[in-house]
């Protein structure tokens, strides 16, 4: 159903995103996990045709036979929100603050050709399902009267109004208060259609998708079903960021991966994880291709 | 919003009442004593105190103030001591010719900025968006009554278009009043539109950034339907304060461009007064300067309430 | 962008430069006595060491417009004096005691002063005393007190909860204290960019002021009053009007960017507290 091939997203000449490509089926949840700074973010909203000023996309992405990059914003602003729509990290201000919730609910309706009375009694209904209290009330509430959990599923609402397609979600979870989290991810996985999870957070991947894309330096370095991939590891990134995260029981969890991320533009030629890696050697300064069907990996050196 | 309101306006009128003090204790502090000022320096001592007596300025000064500020509130500014016209009637007469210059002024300085400032912020990475922020930069830097020189220059002198000053009632002949009106409301307007347009800009800059526009978009809305829909609004907040503020600037703005354009407002009023030192007149003309910069600031409040509903 | 020059900042430093120089010079030179009448050179042409000419009275008006310099900077220096002196201290201390009485006294008698402009202040002095420079600076620098005072609140109240604020809270220190080793050094890049813009705005309303014949008397020279002169001339003799003009908008131009440059050189995060025109 989406379709990904070689997609690459530059900011003038500095390239932050490089050659990705993955294919979502219908239905089929897909977790994209990495660092702040991997490029995660941008793969998406590239999609959505999201990026900002400055930033632009190529290669090729297809959401059924409909492309999503390098078409003019006018052809793509009828999919979003229709056929593809998104979550984003931030509820707080994803909102519009003068504007009441029912309202904003109903627009994304209305703007893709329902009338107003419908879209109005289907935001209510639409509030309900995401398990919002009282809906009715809080379709006339403004943002401000609203928490963020709430928020976010006000977001979720917006986002599932038109029955799309794809559903991608940036961190959708990462703001709120850890209880929260458990209620919205739990929401998120039962009325999902194709999904597309951005997380640097392994425990939710885990818990919400069935197949992950690891991503580093703008790259993808490993993808794979979760559970092979959390099991089996192959890149040395994936394996240092398992070894670092909840999944590993407390004791046995390793530091995390040395230095940190480097600034867009900075990251090393070849593989980009090398200067990181513990098991780097002069043939790294090559860059490896992602090789392998269901599990593959872009490593000269994988774990076993 | 109700409990704001009456809160509001209970500061607004308190705030004038105060400021009704200081300008009656400002005037009364005067060295000269009206009625000596009157008849000159050869009056007898006996004259004066029957003129003092008359005026009412040998009373207590809270007695007088009280006088004055109760005339205030049925509309009577008290009677020259120099002309012995009646103040009110005079001021009601300029007031309106004020109005009509700074709400011009305003409608002109918003009709340039807000589509200009807006223009500017979208394109604010092109070399057009950078022309208009120059230019409302060098805008900002002339004032009024030198654009007022300037458009006289242009218009009067070397294109002979339009009168370089003088003014012709509306009752009287509307063609020529709106031709005596133009110079000055663009004397005001372009200064002010510039000083608007770079609030304007920097407002939907902020807006632009803002993720609820993201939001927008990603419903299926383009980004300058979004910027129209959701952007504008939330962008008005922070321009209707400037606006508050720049129609207190443009009321002091036409005192001085009626002086340059000989235009009877207020200003002109308040001028002369000075010139002919009749202060019971320039404390009233004072009075309501004062009282509509209040009353401009308490509608700017009110008005930011009813925006944004964070407030209410 | 800490310390990175720009262009505006650039600009305005030489223009803001160029007032100061002939400012500084025409205590020491000026081509002619600007307050010399003389009539057999009444509105010579420019040229023949009157480089832009003279006016009415035969006055060279370069000058003029040298001395008209000093003039402008010695109002603006001792408005926004007044101001700062003034708006600073009030304003720090509705910041930092943001619930209290003192600062909601302070903040309403803020909002009052605010609804007496320079002009009206400067016209109900001139009423009561006569009008002068010194009214006319006073005047100024009263009707800006307001707009420094809600900028070193503002700023105050963003400096009062940053850690070493409240860790030298914490640790007993009294207020004054605090005011002084925490709060005034941090909100200095604010108020010299407020003082910037001010500076810009003093120089508008005395040129305003000067015009009305509320400023700067004769025979001083004011740019103001230079106008004011010209415009009956404008007809025959528009270059009168030209360069009183064009050094009133080059030096709020000036002000006005050196004030907006400072901003981005001293500090990015002042961005959010804008200074108040």
């Amino acid at each position: 159903m989406l379709k990904v091939d070689g997609l690459t997203v530059r900011a003038d000449s500095v390239e932050l995103v490089h050659d990705v490509s993955f294919a979502i089926g219908p239905g089929e949840r897909v977790g994209l996990i990495g660092e702040s700074g991997s490029g995660k973010s941008l793969t998406a909203l590239s999609l959505m045709g999201l990026l900002p000023e400055g930033v632009a996309a190529s290669g090729m992405a297809r959401l059924g036979d409909r492309d999503l990059v390098g078409v003019p914003e006018s052809r793509i602003k009828e999919l979003r929100g229709r056929k593809m729509s998104m979550v984003f990290q931030e509820p707080m201000t994803a909102l519009n603050p003068l504007m009441r919730v029912g309202a904003q609910v109903a627009e994304v309706m209305t703007l893709h050709g329902k009338p107003r009375h419908e879209a109005r009694a289907r935001a209510v209904e639409l509030l309900e399902r995401v398990r919002l209290p009282e809906p009715a009330q809080i379709a006339r509430a403004y943002p401000h009267q609203l928490s963020g959990g709430q928020r976010q599923r006000v977001m979720l609402a917006i986002a599932l109004a038109n029955e799309p397609g794809l559903l991608i979600c940036d961190e959708p979870t990462t703001a709120l208060d850890v209880t929260v989290q458990k209620q919205m991810l739990e929401l998120i996985a039962e009325v999902a259609p194709a999904l597309l999870f951005i997380t640097h957070d392994l425990a939710v991947v885990a818990s919400v998708c069935e197949r992950v894309l690891v991503m580093y330096g703008g790259r993808v370095v490993e993808s794979g079903p979760i559970r092979e991939v959390f099991t089996r590891p192959r890149h040395r990134y994936t394996e240092g960021l398992l070894a670092a995260s909840k999944l590993t029981p407390r004791g046995t969890r390793l530091p995390a991966i040395s230095g940190s991320v480097p600034p867009a533009g900075r990251f090393p030629g070849g593989c980009v994880f090398r200067n990181r890696c513990p098991q780097a050697t002069p043939a790294c300064e090559t860059a490896p291709e992602l090789t392998g069907d269901a599990h593959a990996f872009a490593c000269w050196h994988p774990a076993d | 919003m109700t409990l704001y309101l009456v809160k509001r306006l209970a500061v607004l009128l308190a705030s004038t009442a105060v400021a009704a003090v200081v300008v009656f204790a400002f005037m009364a502090l005067l060295p000269g004593d009206p009625a000596e000022i009157a008849l000159g320096v050869n009056a007898t001592p006996e004259a004066v105190a029957e003129l003092r007596r008359q005026f009412g300025t040998d009373r207590a000064p809270v007695a007088q103030f009280l006088d004055w500020a109760g005339g205030l509130l049925q509309g009577d500014f008290g009677t020259s001591y120099v002309t012995s016209a009646p103040i009110g009637p005079q001021i009601g007469d300029r007031l309106g010719v004020t109005a009509v210059l700074v709400l011009g002024g305003m409608i002109l300085a918003v009709v340039i900025a807000v589509p200009l400032g807006t223009f500017a912020a979208v394109h604010h990475r092109n070399a057009l968006g950078a022309v208009i922020s120059a230019a409302s930069q060098l805008g900002i830097a002339i004032p009024a009554f030198l654009a007022g020189i300037l458009l006289v220059f242009v218009f009067a002198v070397q294109a002979q278009a339009l009168p370089s000053g003088g003014y012709v009632p509306i009752s009287e002949n509307p063609a020529e009043w709106l031709r005596s009106l133009l110079l000055p409301w663009l004397s005001l307007g372009l200064v002010q539109g510039a000083v608007l347009t770079r609030y304007v800009r920097s407002a939907v800059l902020d807006v632009m950034r803002e993720d609820y526009l993201r939001t927008a978009r990603a419903k299926g809305r383009g980004s300058t339907g979004a910027l129209w829909r959701h952007g504008l609004r939330n962008a008005s907040i922070p321009v209707v304060t400037v606006l508050g503020l720049q129609l207190a600037t443009l009321l002091i703005g036409a005192v001085v461009v009626e002086r340059v354009f000989v235009v009877p407002g207020l200003g002109d009023l308040l001028l002369n007064g000075v010139a002919q030192r009749d202060l019971l007149l320039v404390q009233g003309v004072v009075m309501v300067l004062v009282a509509a910069v209040l009353l401009i600031n308490f509608v700017v409040d009110v008005a930011y309430h009813l925006l944004d509903p964070r407030l209410r | 962008m800490r310390g990175r020059m720009n262009a505006g900042l650039l600009v305005g430093g030489v223009l803001v430069g160029i007032v100061v120089l002939a400012a500084l010079v025409s205590f020491f030179w000026t081509p002619h006595d600007p307050t010399l009448v003389d009539a057999a050179r009444k509105l010579r042409e420019p040229g023949g060491g009157y480089l832009l000419g003279a006016d009415k009275f035969g006055r060279d008006t370069f000058s003029q417009l040298m001395v008209g310099a000093r003039t402008t900077l010695y109002v603006g220096i001792v408005a926004v004096g007044i101001a700062a002196v003034i708006g600073t201290p009030l304003g720090m201390a509705a910041g930092m005691t943001p619930r209290g009485w003192l600062s909601e006294l302070i903040m309403r008698v803020n909002d009052l002063v605010f609804a007496f402009p320079a002009l009206l202040l400067a016209v109900m002095l001139g009423a009561v005393y006569g009008a002068g420079t010194l009214t006319a600076m006073i005047a100024i620098g009263v009707a800006t007190v307001p707009a420094f005072a809600r900028v070193a609140r503002a700023a105050t109240l963003q400096v009062m909860v940053t850690d070493y604020v409240l860790a030298a809270r914490a640790a007993g220190r009294r207020r004054p204290a605090i005011a002084f080793r925490h709060v005034l050094p941090n909100i200095g890049s604010v108020l010299i960019v407020q003082a910037s813009v001010s500076f810009a705005i003093a120089i508008l309303a005395e040129a305003a002021l000067s015009f009305l014949g509320f400023g700067t008397r004769p025979p001083t020279p004011s740019w103001g009053r230079m106008l004011q002169e010209s415009q009956e001339l404008l007809f025959s003799t528009p270059r009168l009007a030209l360069w009183p003009g064009l050094a009133i908008a080059l030096a709020v131009l000036g002000f006005n960017l050196l004030g907006d440059g400072l901003r981005d050189f001293l500090d990015p995060k002042l961005r959010r507290i804008r200074a108040e025109g």
